[in-house]
């Protein structure tokens, strides 16, 4: 939490506070090198009496006699003056643009950041994006470089993917650790961005090292706002209303367009995506109490969130309460911390599908079957036309009106922290915290829909699904630190155990076959479904992994020399009941160095030069439990009465020297500070070591087992991230500062001991085994690769390809994509060269400003859009086209070539905002009160036609809640996105949106 | 103060003593084999320990992967012809009928890893020690089978025959006589002969589909010599003429002719033409199969547990959902060659029952209509003429094969049994032994007539052996033999329709490079990739 901002906030408990008895009246100036200040702080110290100067930097208050009075101002140091009876004191302030006093949460304890020795990056309030931010890692979009929080498309359903600094392990969790208030693994749901006062991020190795290998990914550390002691009872109210509208979908043929290509008139004229969408609505109103007495206090705050997504059908509503409390016993010696968070959340997922088929399906069939140019029975299907026995083409607005997919989750987090200071030097620590999460998923296709209702089906019509889940999951831990000094050394050591225990449990069922003709919603009378009375039609499925435990012992040592050389040291001895028991412990050591060399070179005009170099080994586990063990699937007799037997098939093979992936990582830094400009460099090196991934072995010797859970394989990033910021214009009335960052990384895949791998599959219809990723041993990942198209197409209407190896032979087949003839190429590479992020901040008078563009360059998306639907095929008559600026009429067969591969370099005007802050008279009730207007994704500059020029950073990963009964094999898989996979947009891509946001903030 | 010290000292101390147990048990999976024989009315026979070796049958033999793709598509019977945007899937396809395939073909690597995983479900069975004789008999006999997959597609390939054992690669040779000395084994026997004694073999001699008795065993031998020429260059004709004949002389199996009938699943129930019953032939292929009597061995299919045959999927266009009331809409990939369509003479009772042509009805026996036909008519017709195979065959081009009949109201797994030796196919491989053996083709004559009288075509007065591979085609089509008979009738290589590639080397498939690449070297690749 950065102290500049607790001091703004005492400064509003000032203007809450009412006459205590005065003894002296005390006036005066406060000013900066620049002249005076207005608005800044004046805070008799101990007590909650104070003043803000006004328009003049003038200030005058009454302090008792041996009062202290503290100066301060935001982005300035604060200064103590005993009053000592003087009757006049005129001050001025030095600015503290690094903060170099800000103290930052660095897991299990507190440092001061000039002290930091890795690469951390701290974000406040006042530096989040604007507007509806519906997830809290988007309110450091842009904002940190190194990380990525790409929601390709923008679905208020779906959950971005993070990342920090690229690829961080290949078979575990990409995902970066996330401490909400000192308990790690809650999930970032859970929080309201509108109750987060501070988020860091630990981006490199030594600094995520403590946390073991759930910090392998990088750490994203949430502060939440918490009530100041001896405050009185304080209200504020957040409330936004958003307005979503389409920024961008791929361009298909209307219906005049379609017919030119011969296709084929059902004689009405539909916008598909028209219909299928809507202007988006979303509200979110934020109500906090916080205050505070002697020796407690607390915070808590309701939220509720409602929004519309621009697909119709879907949203979701969300509610959810958050208390925080601190009690203070035994002479302050005691501090207990509890946290409680409660939120529900119920969404309408709807189906994405509705948008993909939206955009193939004919723009000539009517909605409704009333309308179709041929006798049509429009009640078997719920009034909606149909294309029957058309492959893979249903009604969009069927799909979107009349099926149901919903999901309602409640997540329950609590947490109790106790921290015992024995003496000055010591403190002990105990954490106990717990998260459960329940969700229920339900769908429902009625026996009028053709998708999945089988509507058409003379006997068997209407689906259920239903899906539940729950996850517990448990951390206990204690340490201990001790502070000790001895002349010009400052050192703290930390030891501890930490324990995690995660359970998690599923049930899944499926039945069908409903009484047509009925308006009714069997999903919930399931017991009339026809399926329960035939053999082999209901699916159901369960499965639990309980007792999925991490243990890690932990020790680390700060120390600080002359105040200026910093070093440290930790070791975490981890354990994980993931592998076999040989394998279970990992030692993961770090160190870090850092020196303020400005202390001894004092250059001129220089505030801060500082170096600091870090090493750190973390490590990651399997994505699942027991993978190192052989097992089973059973076979039951044919008649379901004669027995049954294990077997192998859809088993798994044993892997007893499974072990822990290991992540070095080694991070040099520079910041540097003068009185208006800032800057930090990282330059990082990454190793990643014996990924965990599902590797080919020889049949023949692994028992008939193919594939197995296996260590293989190096991959090495580097990568350089530099931000700086600027204070362009710094005077009374106007404030103009402009920061920028930039990030870029390089993979390389080092060793790849089961050879190069073509992966990325197109998939159905037609381009099945069409896969355009390589992965080649001692080259970047995310190549695009395929064949060249020449620009020319042959009688038949498919696009010649060129002999890029000039030998005379055309060698294309995606079977022989890897041989030495073959005439591939790298098309593009699906990871970005470099990403930017450009803040404009503005304040003028009452007015605050914020503009913030973010750029990416260098990588390129496989438009998949275009290589299924652009071709006019002939036999595809009934489908609809895509028809972007690239379109070429004369192609007429589907054959996946660099001509499907485009640039998708963008700069985006990501977020723009307006604020105006109104003066309250110091009598009126609402003490604050400030409006604002902003707008997210406002316009994108690029040439790529296809829906979301946003990188793609992996391929897919369906996420735990949309399995179904498959191959435990398969299932992690799915489950699992696949980094290897960068560059390919996929046609179920979401519409991206444009969303502007009117808020109100007030202040009681 | 003191005591909130010490207990929290104690509980952390306790904590870090007593937690650091990290054994965790898998409670939704099964981690130790286990074998439970028939519990009820069931019997045992079909549960237990050969549950799940002949299980391993279904993957890939009666679908559009492994096996059947690898064995099929390759020869003049069927292609997959990339319908505009559909099915071109990288090309693999056309690659598969053009011989133009490669050893990322992942077809060919599905067959691989079938048979590997059959083997080594066998060889846990059999390292076990809970089969009987009878039993390990049927596993030796059923890896066998595997090998002989194996043998027959790659050639060179690794013999294990224990659990986690590993065998260098072994030349075809050797693996032809591992799996001649294991159905020898099995049969209790040194060596086929005319007059050899089986009644020293742990197998049986009663009918049962789903399991190996003595004539599959035999069957299986039969067809191994009567290829021992292309395995291993020497001919064993002599010795495939003696087990085909023991099994038409001793075994209770009859060629399914008049009389032999079964309802027809196909039968629409307003559909006053679809006929009540199938009878001969047909019938050996419906969906209740499951007691023909004119087959010796076959893989079990259901469409509730025991998945894996989709031909109504593979082969039908969507719209023929309609037809039949099909749970779900068909993927119209494959198509039989019109070359291979007319090699049947009209009035020939296997045309019929083979392929799906003409113009086609919806459940209620009106016009099936495709909205999104390529010409002006609706109404879904197919041809038998294929237009071309890439990029543009028209979606209703080409017979569909039938044989394997679909069900009304059908599912995608289907519930017909795939017959991997059957009394037919064994006068067909004794017809061609005698004929190779004596090198007089009109020797084969009273066996093929055999066949054509069932079939309801006029039998042959003479014969050779262009005839001869045309007839075995007629009768075994649609049951992953005409690649193997091809080969051995030395037609693998020659050109037809859109094929035109004659790479000799083609007639063995190349060892999967995925499994050259994890081999660290002791596989290497077939001559020619």
């Amino acid at each position: 939490m950065k102290i500049t901002l607790l001091k703004s906030l005492a400064v509003l408990g000032v203007f809450l506070s009412f006459g205590l008895a005065q003894a002296q009246e005390v006036s005066g100036t406060v000013s900066d090198a620049s002249g005076p200040l207005p608005g800044a702080s004046v805070v008799e110290k101990g007590t909650t009496n104070g003043t803000q100067t006004d328009f003049d930097g003038n200030f005058s208050l009454s302090v008792g006699d041996d009062a202290v009075l503290i100066f301060s101002y935001i982005g300035y140091k604060n200064q103590e003056i005993p009053v000592g009876g003087q009757t006049t004191i005129d001050v001025t302030l030095v600015e503290d643009t690094q903060a170099l006093d800000e103290v930052i949460v660095v897991g299990y304890g507190n440092q001061a950041k000039k002290e930091i020795t890795s690469s951390v990056v701290s974000v406040s309030t006042e530096d989040f994006n604007q507007g509806v931010v519906q997830e809290p890692t988007q309110l450091l979009q842009g904002k940190v470089a190194g990380l990525s929080v790409v929601n390709r498309g923008g679905n208020p359903n779906a959950e971005p993917v993070i990342r920090l600094r690229g690829i961080s392990t290949v078979g575990g969790n990409q995902q970066p650790l996330v401490v909400i208030d000192g308990i790690l693994g809650g999930s970032l749901a859970s929080v309201d961005p509108a109750d987060i006062e501070n988020i860091t991020v630990l981006k490199d190795g030594s600094a995520a090292a403590i946390y073991g290998s759930r910090g392998s990914a990088g750490v994203i550390v949430v502060t939440t706002k918490r009530g100041k002691g001896n405050q009185p009872l304080q209200l504020s109210y957040n409330g936004q209303v958003g307005v979503s509208t389409i920024a961008n979908q791929i361009d298909i043929m209307n219906r005049e367009e379609f017919l030119a290509t011969g296709g084929n008139d059902l004689g009405s004229d539909t916008d598909w995506r028209d219909q299928v969408t809507q202007t988006g609505f979303a509200q979110v109103h934020n109500i906090a109490a916080s205050g505070g007495g002697d020796g407690f206090n607390f915070r808590i705050a309701g939220n509720l969130r409602d929004t519309d997504n621009i697909l119709i059908n879907t949203g979701f509503q969300q509610f959810n309460l958050r208390t925080n409390f601190t009690g203070f016993l035994f002479d302050d010696k005691l501090k207990i911390d509890v946290n409680a968070a409660f939120t529900q959340r119920d969404s309408q997922i709807g189906f994405n599908e509705a948008m993909r088929y939206a955009t193939s399906y004919n723009p000539t069939a009517p909605v409704f079957g009333d309308d179709a140019p041929f006798a049509f029975n429009s009640s078997q299907f719920g009034g909606y036309f149909e294309t029957l026995g058309l492959f893979d083409s249903f009604n969009p607005v069927s799909i979107a009106e009349l099926n149901r997919n919903d999901a309602a989750a409640t997540t329950l987090n609590y947490g109790v922290n106790l921290n015992y200071k024995v003496t000055d030097n010591l403190t002990f620590n105990l954490n106990y915290a717990a998260q459960n999460i329940k969700r229920d998923n339900n769908q429902y296709y009625p026996t009028t829909n053709l998708w999945r209702g089988n509507a058409l089906s003379p006997t068997r019509r209407g689906r259920a699904d239903f899906r539940s889940e729950e996850r517990r999951f448990r951390l206990l831990e204690g340490y201990a630190a001790y502070k000790g000094a001895a002349e010009k050394l400052n050192y703290t050591v930390t030891a501890g155990y930490s324990f995690q225990e995660n359970d998690y449990n599923f049930n899944y069922f499926q039945v069908g076959d409903f009484p047509p003709g009925v308006d009714f919603d069997w999903s919930n009378n399931i017991s009339v479904a026809q399926d329960l009375l035939e053999a082999g039609r209901v699916v159901a499925d369960s499965g639990r992994e309980d007792g999925d435990r991490i243990i890690r012992f932990f020790g680390r040592a700060n120390v600080t020399f002359d105040d200026a050389i910093f070093f440290d040291a930790s070791i975490a001895r981890e354990g994980s009941s993931r592998f076999g028991s040989e394998n279970q412990w990992g030692i993961f050591p770090s160190v870090g160095l850092g020196a303020d060399l400005n202390k001894y070179l004092e250059l001129p005009n220089i505030n801060l030069l500082k170096v600091r170099a870090g090493w750190g080994l973390t490590g990651a586990i399997p994505p699942s439990v027991g993978l190192y063990q052989q097992i089973f699937n059973v076979q039951n007799g044919s008649d379901g009465q004669s027995g049954a037997a294990t077997t192998q098939a859809g088993g798994r093979a044993a892997n007893p020297d499974l072990k822990w992936e290991e992540k070095s990582e080694f991070n040099f830094g520079v910041e540097f500070a003068m009185d208006r400009f800032g800057a930090t460099v990282d330059y990082f090196v990454r190793d990643i070591n014996d990924f965990i991934t599902l590797a080919n072995i020889d049949a023949a010797e692994n028992n008939g087992f193919s594939q197995r859970w296996q260590n293989s394989g190096r991959l090495g990033v580097t990568g350089i991230e530099l931000s700086a910021n600027y204070d362009v214009v710094r005077n009374d009335k106007l404030k103009y500062n402009t920061g920028l960052i930039f990030t870029h990384n390089k993979n390389i895949l080092e060793e790849n001991p089961q050879g190069d791998q073509v992966l990325g599959n197109l998939g159905a219809p037609g381009q099945n085994n069409t896969n355009v990723v390589r992965v080649k041993e001692g080259e970047e990942i995310g190549q695009i690769w395929g064949p060249v198209f020449s620009g020319d197409v042959d009688a038949n209407g498919t696009p010649i390809l060129v002999d890029i190896n000039g030998d005379g032979n055309l060698v294309t087949g995606q079977g022989s994509a890897l041989d030495d003839d073959a005439d591939f190429r790298v098309l593009g590479s699906g990871i970005p060269d470099f990403e930017l992020g450009w803040t404009n901040q503005i304040t003028y008078g009452n007015w605050d400003a914020n503009v913030f563009f973010r750029a990416v360059v260098g990588h390129s998306l496989v438009n998949s859009f275009r290589a299924f639907y652009e071709p006019i095929i002939g036999s595809q008559a009934s489908y609809n086209f895509v028809n972007t600026s690239l379109a070429r009429s004369d192609i007429r067969t589907a054959q996946f070539s660099d001509y499907y591969v485009e640039k998708a370099d963008f700069l985006r005007l990501d977020n723009m905002s307006v604020g105006y802050t109104f003066n309250m008279k110091e009598d009126s009730y609402i003490k604050g009160l400030r409006l604002s207007l902003a707008g997210q994704n406002l316009f994108t500059i690029t040439g790529y036609t296809g829906v979301d020029p946003e990188p793609s950073l992996q391929d897919g990963g369906l996420g735990l809640s949309n399995l179904e009964g498959s191959t435990p094999n398969q299932n992690i898989q799915q489950v699992q996105a696949n980094p290897l996979i960068a560059g390919i947009e996929r046609r179920e891509a979401y519409f991206t949106s444009t969303t502007i946001t009117l808020g109100v903030n007030v202040n009681f | 103060m003191k005591r909130i010290l010490k207990l929290t000292l104690a509980s952390v101390a306790l904590i870090a003593y007593s937690c650091t147990d990290l054994d965790d048990e898998l409670e939704d999976t099964i981690t130790e084999e286990f074998s439970i024989e028939g519990v009820s009315v069931g019997g045992g026979e079909d549960g237990g320990p050969l549950l799940a070796p002949f299980g391993r049958l279904r993957s890939g033999s009666a679908g559009n992967t492994g096996f059947f793709a690898s064995q099929s598509v390759p020869s003049d019977e069927m292609a997959v012809g990339q319908k505009g945007g559909d099915w071109f899937d990288g090309g693999i396809w056309i690659q598969l009928h053009r011989h133009t395939w490669d050893a990322a073909h992942e077809r060919i690597g599905e067959a691989w890893n079938d048979a590997y995983g059959g083997i080594g479900e066998c060889n846990i069975a059999l390292s076990g020690g809970n089969l009987n004789a009878n039993q390990t008999a049927q596993v030796r006999a059923l890896r066998a089978y595997f090998y002989w997959r194996l043998l027959d597609l790659f050639g060179r390939v690794k013999i294990v025959t224990e659990p986690g054992g590993d065998a260098p690669q072994s030349e075809r040779t050797a693996v032809f006589d591992f799996v001649e000395s294991e159905l020898l084994a099995s049969l209790g026997i040194p060596a086929v002969t005319a007059g050899m004694d089986l009644s020293g073999s742990n197998l049986g001699t009663e009918v049962n589909n789903y399991r190996i008795n003595q004539y599959a065993a035999l069957g299986l031998l039969a067809k191994l010599y009567l290829n021992a020429e292309v395995y291993t260059g020497t001919p064993r004709y002599q010795e495939a003429d003696w087990a085909a004949s023991y099994i038409i002389d001793n075994s209770p199996y009859i060629l399914c002719a008049e009389g032999c009938t079964t309802p027809n699943s196909s039968k629409r129930p307003e559909v006053d033409s679809d006929p009540e019953t199938l009878e001969g032939y047909p019938a050996i292929f419906a969906p209740t199969n499951e007691n023909n009597p004119e087959i010796i061995w076959s893989i079990e299919y259901n469409n509730t547990n025991l998945g894996g045959m989709n031909f109504s999927q593979m082969t039908l266009h969507g719209p023929s959902q309609l037809t039949y009331g099909l749970d779900e809409a068909p993927w119209n990939g494959f198509q039989v060659l019109e070359e291979f369509y007319n090699s049947y003479e009209n009035g020939d009772l296997r045309k019929e029952a083979n392929f799906l042509v003409g113009p086609q009805t919806d459940f209620s026996g009106n016009a099936l209509i495709d909205f999104a036909s390529d010409d002006d008519d609706l109404q879904v017709v197919y041809t038998p003429e294929i237009n071309e195979l890439e990029p543009n065959s028209i979606r209703q081009s080409g017979a569909r094969m039938k044989k394997f009949s679909f069900e009304v109201l059908g599912r995608s797994n289907m519930n017909n049994d795939y017959p991997i030796i059957r009394l037919g196919d064994v006068h067909l491989i004794r017809g061609e032994a005698r004929a190779r053996a004596a090198g007089d083709w009109s020797l084969s004559l009273p066996d093929v007539n055999a066949i054509r009288s069932r079939a309801g075509v006029a039998p042959l007065t003479s014969i050779d052996a262009a005839e001869f591979l045309a007839e075995r085609g007629r009768e075994m089509f649609q049951e992953s033999s005409r690649r193997t008979d091809q080969i051995r009738f030395g037609t693998f290589d020659d050109v037809w329709w859109e094929k035109t590639n004659t790479d000799a080397y083609r007639s063995l498939m190349p060892i999967p490079i995925a499994q050259i690449n994890a081999s660290d070297g002791t596989l290497t690749q077939n001559p020619g990739y």
